[in-house]
């Protein structure tokens, strides 16, 4: 019987991983090293609705280029953001504007997501301390609850981040967003978990508005590739102005 | 009739001791009535610049735009609108404008703006704008683009006269709108919001820049006196009931003016109490030393059959007496001093700023003198001083005549 | 039924300690009388006056004045009394400082309702009878002590009141305005039948009265008829 032992205590610690590891397992599952693909933004809103066709790259932590092929009113224009600065180009006035980090937690082109959303500058392992709080079950799939509070010294505007994150391959099920006042503001949640490469991702995103009810915008991969390498001379000004 | 002149007399047969109280009460009085008109013409100043500089005396909006203004909520009807204002009583001017926000840009930075859309020609019939230009020029329809940016703005951004910036929106169908537009001219109004978060484009670039087609955001107006507010706001209620229009006077609009005023005058009324405290021991104590020193008169009247209601009446009337001779003297003085310095004006300009960085704009303050102020605080005058001789002109009437008699 | 008549009276006021001013005075005083209270200091002619006067209650028995018991009437109510039915002369300070002596003559008519017209009338025929026309604008303090008190004693009786009180009247005068206060008095009490009580300790004044009321210790002494009796 001696010989189950080591095999016992195996899966035991297999069954309960700490809440930093649940934390850092779930962000590497959503980015890994680099991100290249695209994707529609659809944004919802009680008085319009439009669709936003985007191309990106991830460079992560430092690297994001994001540029709008369509409507034709918003082609041609980005954000790209280098380390903690971030650019937006305008088109229609060949102009490149500098974001000020002020703007970082402004809706980024009238969606439900931030700029600091979409650049995704701050970092669910670095940024936040963990707990876990339990567990719970979305869509048959059994999830962590994670608890990611912010640290005192990072910019992050919210109160508490919640995070169901799915036990199988520590993918989000859902993400809650909390103000400081613990109010419930927005939910992220995630499904269409389909393979692209070597992993599992979900392919379709959807933030939901709580405090501004009729508000959601949906995201949904066309195309998705990971840790494949980034060509150079990508991420910087030029590029973001260049037409194509 | 005997007893108003014995009272008259008996108050001036201490002469010496009568002035003084009465001069006490004069000075009061006069006092009080000229920190009252100062108040009330710095008051008036600070709504009249706060009128003047940005939200005219009152707004129109889509009825719901205060609480939770949105681009969408542009004014129903605006035809309708504006014949009503046209026929509004107390009108001197109004300007319909439109309302957003937006990210202002130069090459080297960027900060996020209010963004309103005038008439030039029109807005200049409501606010001061069009003169607290510093460089440049005011709006003009015939320029390309124009923008009007405050003095803190320009340093912000650093953009000069001619510079281009660019004004980023979200448009009112979702879309993000970037226009370029030329720094025509840069203004220091003295508010500092203005002067950093406001900037003026002609409202024909900011309908096409939010996608607005002809809608409004707004209309303001500006009426002859504050007066007004009351009959104008009325006029526009009847006349716009079926329209789902908001109309919001001024002290809505901003209503920390509003808040201030009323804290400015709680403490004036609590000085004006302290003073009246004071004043009354000085009455007091005239009015208790008078009956003290005529105890054997009072004496004898009751003996000749005068009732103890009788003797407090002649009491008060002496007491009356004093009082309105300080009221009168009081008014005379107080009025005088307010109006001379309502002519000669109160220059703040020395502390102008610091008292902008708190929103006053208000630099020479002249005061007003009401005839309300002047009745009321006269009439406090009168009441204080009855109200305090009460006291002895009781313990008067309750004296007992064998034992007043005997007094020396 | 006499003017004045007080039954079983007795008053007691405190001065640290209690002092029996008067006890068991029974006493009834006609109309027409010109009397006088006598007796030492402390014997209670003063108290008696303020009795009779209506100035001050009995602690027993009832004062009677023109039938009406004022033994137990309120403050006001004695007021009204002494204002329709007695007037008085102080030993000094009677006179007004701030009104002439016309307005001090007309302090009582126009406490009462006399119209002005009807108050100066009596005022001015009074100060003719009295030969004292000429001081009628004067103030109290341009008046010598005798011309003082002999208006004190006009404004008193110009009311036509049924008696007049008197407290030691002319003990601030000089045996000359005494006589001459003193004849007024008489002449009032003769021509015009006007009732007087007054206390005195001068004897001059005694001879004068034609009924003396001699109290000692608080209590009546016997003796109706002037004698020279020391104070």
């Amino acid at each position: 019987m001696l010989f189950l032992l080591p095999l016992v205590i195996a899966l035991s610690a297999a069954e309960s991983p700490d809440a930093d590891t649940v934390a850092r397992q779930c962000d590497a599952a959503l980015k890994g090293k680099t991100q290249i693909g695209a994707a529609s933004m659809t944004v919802h809103t009680p008085d319009w609705e439009r669709t936003l066709e985007m191309k990106f790259w991830y460079d992560y932590p430092d690297k994001t280029l994001i540029r709008i092929t369509a409507p034709a009113k918003e082609a041609g224009s980005g954000t790209l953001r280098l380390g903690s600065n971030m650019w937006m180009y305008l088109p229609s006035v060949e102009r490149v504007i500098k974001v000020p980090p002020s703007l970082m937690l402004q809706s980024w082109m009238g969606s439900d997501f931030t700029n600091d959303d979409l650049a995704k500058e701050s970092s669910l392992p670095t940024d936040y301390t963990h707990s876990i709080d339990g567990e719970t079950t979305v869509d048959g799939d059994a999830c962590y609850r994670l608890v990611a509070i912010p640290k005192s010294n990072a910019p992050i505007v919210w109160g508490k981040l919640v995070l169901l994150v799915r036990k199988s391959d520590f993918l989000p099920r859902r993400q809650e967003y909390y103000d400081e006042h613990g109010t419930l503001e927005k939910v992220l949640s995630f499904d269409q978990i389909r393979r692209a490469g070597s992993r599992n991702y979900p392919m379709h995103w959807r933030m939901v508005s709580v405090r501004k009810p009729g508000h959601q915008t949906d995201l949904t991969f066309s195309s998705l590739e990971f840790d494949a390498p980034v060509p150079p001379g990508i991420f910087n000004q030029r590029n973001l102005e260049r037409r194509f | 009739m005997l007893f108003w002149q014995m009272a008259w007399r008996n108050v001036w047969r201490y002469r010496r001791r009568t002035l003084l109280t009465v001069l006490t009460i004069a000075l009061g009085l006069a006092f009080g009535i000229l920190m009252r008109g100062i108040g009330d013409g710095f008051h008036e100043q600070m709504v009249d610049n706060s009128v003047r500089a940005e939200i005219g005396h009152l707004q129109l909006h889509l009825r719901g735009y205060h609480r939770d203004p949105s681009l969408q909520k542009t004014l129903p009807d605006a035809t309708l609108v504006e014949q009503a204002i046209r026929q509004t009583p107390h009108l001197l001017g109004y300007s319909m404008r439109v309302l957003g926000d937006g990210l202002a840009s130069t090459a080297d930075n960027s900060a996020g703006v209010a963004v309103v859309g005038i008439v030039p020609e029109m807005e200049r019939t409501v606010t001061t704008i069009n003169r607290a230009i510093v460089a440049g020029r005011y709006l003009d329809q015939g320029m390309n683009r124009p923008i009007l940016i405050g003095e803190r703005l320009s340093q912000t951004l650093d953009a000069r006269l001619d510079d281009k910036l660019v004004l980023m929106v979200q448009a009112a169908d979702g879309s993000m709108g970037g226009q370029l537009f030329r720094v025509a001219g840069i203004f220091r109004s003295g508010s500092p919001e203005l002067d950093r978060g406001v900037v003026y484009i002609l409202r024909t670039d900011a309908q096409s820049l939010y996608s607005l087609d002809s809608r409004l955001t707004e209309a303001a107006l500006l009426l002859d006196s504050s007066e007004s507010v009351e009959p104008a706001r009325r006029f526009l209620a009847a006349r716009l009931s079926s329209a789902p229009v908001e109309i919001l006077p001024w002290y809505v609009v901003a209503p920390f003016l509003e808040q201030f005023i009323e804290l400015d005058d709680a403490f004036f009324y609590i000085i004006v109490v302290i003073l009246f405290f004071v004043i009354s021991v000085g009455i007091l104590n005239t009015v208790m030393m008078s009956v003290f020193e005529r105890v054997r008169e009072f004496g004898v009247m009751m003996a000749l059959g005068t009732r103890p209601r009788q003797v407090v009446r002649l009491v008060i009337q002496e007491a009356v007496v004093i009082s309105l001779a300080g009221a009168v003297l009081g008014s005379l003085l107080g009025s005088g001093s307010t109006l001379l310095v309502e002519s000669t004006g109160i220059d703040l300009s020395r502390w102008a700023a610091g008292a902008s960085a708190v929103g006053i704009t208000a630099t020479v303050i002249h005061p007003t003198l009401t005839f309300a102020n002047l009745a009321a605080s006269n009439l406090a005058v009168v009441l204080v001083v009855l109200l305090v001789a009460f006291y002895p002109a009781i313990r008067a009437s309750r004296l007992r005549p064998v034992e007043a008699l005997r007094h020396v | 039924m006499a003017l004045v008549e007080l039954s079983d009276v007795s008053k007691t006021y405190f001065d640290h300690v209690p002092v029996r001013a008067l006890s068991g005075i029974n006493l009834d005083l006609e109309r027409g009388a010109f009397a006088a209270t006598v007796g030492p200091s402390g014997s209670g002619k003063t108290t008696l006056l303020n009795l009779v006067g209506g100035l001050d209650r009995p602690d027993t028995g009832s004062v009677r004045i023109a039938g009406l018991d004022i033994s137990t009437a309120s403050p006001a109510a004695l007021a009204e009394f002494r204002l329709r039915h007695l007037g008085f002369v102080f030993q000094s300070f009677n006179l007004f400082p701030v009104l002439s002596v016309m307005e001090n003559l007309e302090f009582v008519p126009a406490l009462k309702g006399t119209p002005k017209a009807e108050r100066v009338r009596r005022a001015e025929a009074l100060l003719e009878l009295a030969g004292l026309a000429d001081l009628r604008r004067k103030r109290p303090d341009e008046l010598s002590g005798g011309q003082q008190q002999r208006v004190a004693v006009l404004r008193a009786i110009l009311p036509e009141p049924d008696l007049v009180l008197a407290d030691e009247p002319t003990a601030n005068l000089d045996s000359e305005n005494a006589t001459l206060l003193l004849d007024m008095m008489e002449r009032l009490n003769k021509e015009r039948a006007v009732t007087f009580l007054f206390s005195t300790h001068d004897p001059a004044v005694m001879r004068r009265a034609r009924r003396l009321i001699r109290l000692k210790d608080g209590r009546l002494a016997d003796g109706v008829e002037p004698d020279g009796l020391e104070p």
